[in-house]
């Protein structure tokens, strides 16, 4: 079964063993700075940042590349489209209605850096976080116990649905089924095999509530938690250097001539 | 312990004016602590079900109706679920039951639930890991196991929170040789340990290692009686389908000498890489193969050896890392799976999963069809009435019972006539009439020389092909005639 939904590169450097809420915490600071940082330089610099930052905790390179070609189209697209939105500056070279700047392309640029800068900004929260480990984090700060269930849950079957339709689409074959070229008859299809995988999870679900309710889901006590997360001064020290470091930042940002 | 008296259970109707009929009638039981019973029963027989009323989940969490009073533990669970912890069930596919994203917190998950505090929950999850040797595997996801692994770890999840009864529904069904000593050794522990068991089954050796058996048939539930006097009855335990001696089973071998003309599959340096998380994983290592047409092949081979890899280049489901595959003579190269599907037809394994048509008809009709089948209709026609599907032909599939759907997906797969049949694990969850029914269709294939290569870990079935490869580790370790190679491989177990 191929796992898809789980990013996480188990090891043991400081960024994986900081207090996961530490981590979200610094996840939406890190949101934030990707918003407000205010040019291509200070772009380049914070990326260039986030990647030394992921490979001083064991990431592989790899990894990283691979973040990069999930953004590719994306960042493609960012790139033609987007100089010709919000043309600016000197004109590079128009073609009718089309005008190409200079402005347009830093401006592409920009947004394309933007967008780069948000998927690492989460790559380094999932690739140092385990799922349990998140789902606590979740939990401890304040989302009800179901809720974490629930997310805990549909991290763990969505490769499993994944792999029913997988498992449908070869059956298929198998008998016959050849990809059509035309993509209306290739949607109709299609259907057949949704519907198999439709029946395939509401079964799955069934089981799963059978299963939930035979570990005790509906007559458990308090529940109690076996590895609580908890804050150590090193904990403390980062959420609080990262806080301020985005106060000092937020200050210059609005008071730089 | 245990005190079911009188059940009757009745699932609810689906629709208005749907006659559901009962499951259980009026069933009896009594078991008491510390023992062990084996329920056995065919497939529909309502083993399952009995598994639900017992573990209190049903109806509570099924629908139906439920008459009779079970009481487990001096706790009517009819009326309120037992307290937590004090019933455990393992599931008949334990990968349905697992739905934590590592192997400890999958133990923890129900010690957690009981509001034991965290260092007992700690020294509880270290020992059954322990237990059930999963200690290597415990920050791994469960669905990343093995079968045998699975099964372990869901009933170590259970014997983590001491219950006082366990149920287990088919506890080694699907599981190869190795897996079925893992899963035995874990439910000796547990017996050892004091723990009453009910163990469900439709395999007459499971039911001989517990020793006391009841047997479920219609709905009905015998008294529980010395698994050597049941057993000891052959003519009945084949009457009610829960059995096929080897002796019973229909001619296997070769009816026509093999045929010339160039080999049903020809398989060259077959290489093939899993792309994984920590780059590529090898699972096959340069593997050839001859088979000839009109050859019937078992293959062999531990969990993860390769088997279902190695088949899936037959029709193209797969492609070579590196080598070539062959059919008929012609390289596949960059033929679809569906256009291989002239040549080849393919049962994958849980064929019941993969059912999508409206109708059986339709089901079985997809694949001509697709096709272009001169005369599709007629020769449907002709499928649905030789495996006795005419009078569902218009139900939809996905509502039938568990063994009429095999029979089903067995229909869809003979629809396509093809010269060359692919079966990975076809026995698995067959009763007696089931088997019986495979078994009939495999010698009318053999008897029209067809070639058929078959995924086993049912030995006595291996034995009766021409010809057995045991693979190990993605290589082939073993070739030849049933007698050579599963003498070799006995010795290596």
């Amino acid at each position: 079964m191929t796992v898809v939904f789980d990013s996480y590169v188990p090891g043991s450097s400081w960024l994986h063993r900081l207090d996961p809420r530490v981590k979200l915490w610094c996840t939406l600071l890190g949101l934030i700075w990707v918003f407000i940082l205010p040019g291509l330089g200070w772009q380049i610099l914070f990326l260039t940042a986030i990647h030394l930052l992921l490979l001083a905790a064991g990431i592989p390179w790899w990894k990283l590349g691979q973040l990069w070609r999930q953004m590719a189209i994306l960042i493609v697209l960012i790139l033609l489209l987007q100089p010709y939105v919000h043309p600016a500056g000197p004109q590079i070279f128009a073609w009718g209605p089309l005008r190409l700047t200079l402005g347009g392309v830093l401006e592409a640029l920009r947004l394309a850096l933007r967008a780069i800068g948000i998927a690492f900004v989460m790559g380094t929260l999932l690739y140092t976080t385990s799922q349990p480990a998140l789902v606590r984090a979740i939990v401890r700060l304040g989302l009800p116990y179901a809720w974490g269930l629930t997310i805990s849950l549909a991290l763990r079957f969505l490769p499993a649905i994944q792999s029913l339709y997988r498992t449908v689409r070869d059956a298929q074959a198998s008998r016959g089924w050849i990809a059509h070229e035309n993509l209306v008859r290739r949607i109709r299809s299609d259907i057949p095999v949704l519907v198999a995988v439709m029946i395939g999870t509401l079964r799955m679900s069934d089981q799963l509530t059978l299963a939930l309710a035979a570990r005790g889901l509906e007559t458990m006590k308090t529940r109690t938690i076996w590895r609580d997360l908890h804050m150590s001064s090193r904990d403390w020290a980062i959420a609080v250097t990262f806080t301020v470091g985005m106060l000092v930042f937020l200050w210059w940002r609005w008071t730089m001539p | 312990m245990i005190h079911l008296d009188d059940i009757s259970f009745t699932y609810a109707a689906r629709h208005r004016g749907e006659h559901t009929p009962e499951v259980l009638k009026g069933c009896t039981l009594h078991v008491e602590a510390g023992q062990a019973l084996a329920v056995m029963g065919a497939t529909g027989a309502g083993k399952s079900t009995l598994s639900y009323v017992l573990a209190g989940l049903a109806p509570r969490h099924t629908g139906g109706r439920l008459s009779g009073s079970v009481v487990i533990s001096g706790h009517n669970v009819a009326e309120t679920p037992p307290p937590i912890g004090s019933v455990g069930l393992l599931f008949q596919d334990a990968a349905t039951q697992l739905f934590n994203t590592t192997v400890e917190d999958e133990i923890a998950w129900g010690l957690e639930a009981m509001g034991l505090p965290p260092g007992e929950i700690g020294e509880r999850v270290r020992a059954s890991l322990a237990r059930f040797e999963l200690e290597p595997d415990r920050r791994r996801p469960p669905w990343a196991l093995s079968g045998g692994q699975q099964k372990r770890l869901a009933l170590a999840a259970l014997s983590a929170m001491r219950p006082r009864v366990l149920i287990l529904d088919e506890p080694w069904g699907g599981l190869d040789p190795h897996g079925r000593s893992d899963v035995h050794a874990a439910i000796e522990s547990l017996q050892a340990a004091g723990t009453t068991l009910v163990l469900m089954t439709l395999r007459v050796e499971t039911a001989a290692r517990i020793g006391t058996v009841a047997t479920l048939h219609d709905g009905e539930l015998s008294e529980p009686a010395a698994a050597v006097d049941l057993l000891a009855d052959e003519a009945a335990l084949i009457a009610s389908g829960l059995y096929l001696p080897t002796s019973a089973w229909p001619g296997l071998g070769p009816v026509h000498p093999l045929q010339d003309g160039p080999p049903a599959i020809e398989i060259r340096s077959l290489e093939f890489h899993y792309p994984s998380e920590s780059g590529d994983t090898k699972a096959l290592h340069g593997i050839d193969l001859t088979i000839p047409p009109g050859q019937f092949v078992a293959v062999v081979g531990p969990n993860g050896a390769g088997k279902s890899t190695l088949v899936r280049h037959f029709n193209g489901l797969l492609r070579p890392t590196h080598g070539t595959v062959s059919v008929l003579g012609q390289p596949i190269g960059r033929r679809s799976t569906g256009e291989m599907a002239r040549q080849i037809g393919f049962l994958f394994q849980r064929p019941e999963q993969q059912l999508f048509a409206p109708t059986v008809r339709e089901e079985v009709a997809y694949g001509p069809t697709q096709l272009g089948m001169e005369k599709a209709d007629d020769h449907v026609q002709q499928v649905l009435r030789r495996f006795g599907l005419e009078t569902v032909a218009d139900s939809p599939p996905a509502l039938l019972g568990y063994g009429a759907q095999r029979t089903v997906t067995l229909a869809a797969l003979a629809a396509l006539s093809t010269p060359i049949v692919v079966l990975d694990e076809p026995t698995v969850g067959l009763d007696g009439h089931g088997l019986m029914q495979l078994l009939t269709w495999l010698s009318d294939l053999r008897a029209s020389g067809v070639t058929i290569v078959l995924i086993t870990h049912e030995m006595a079935l291996a034995a009766r092909a021409d010809r057995v490869i045991a693979l190990e580790a993605g290589r082939v370790v073993n070739d030849g005639p049933p007698a050579t190679v599963l003498t070799e491989q006995l010795k290596g177990e």
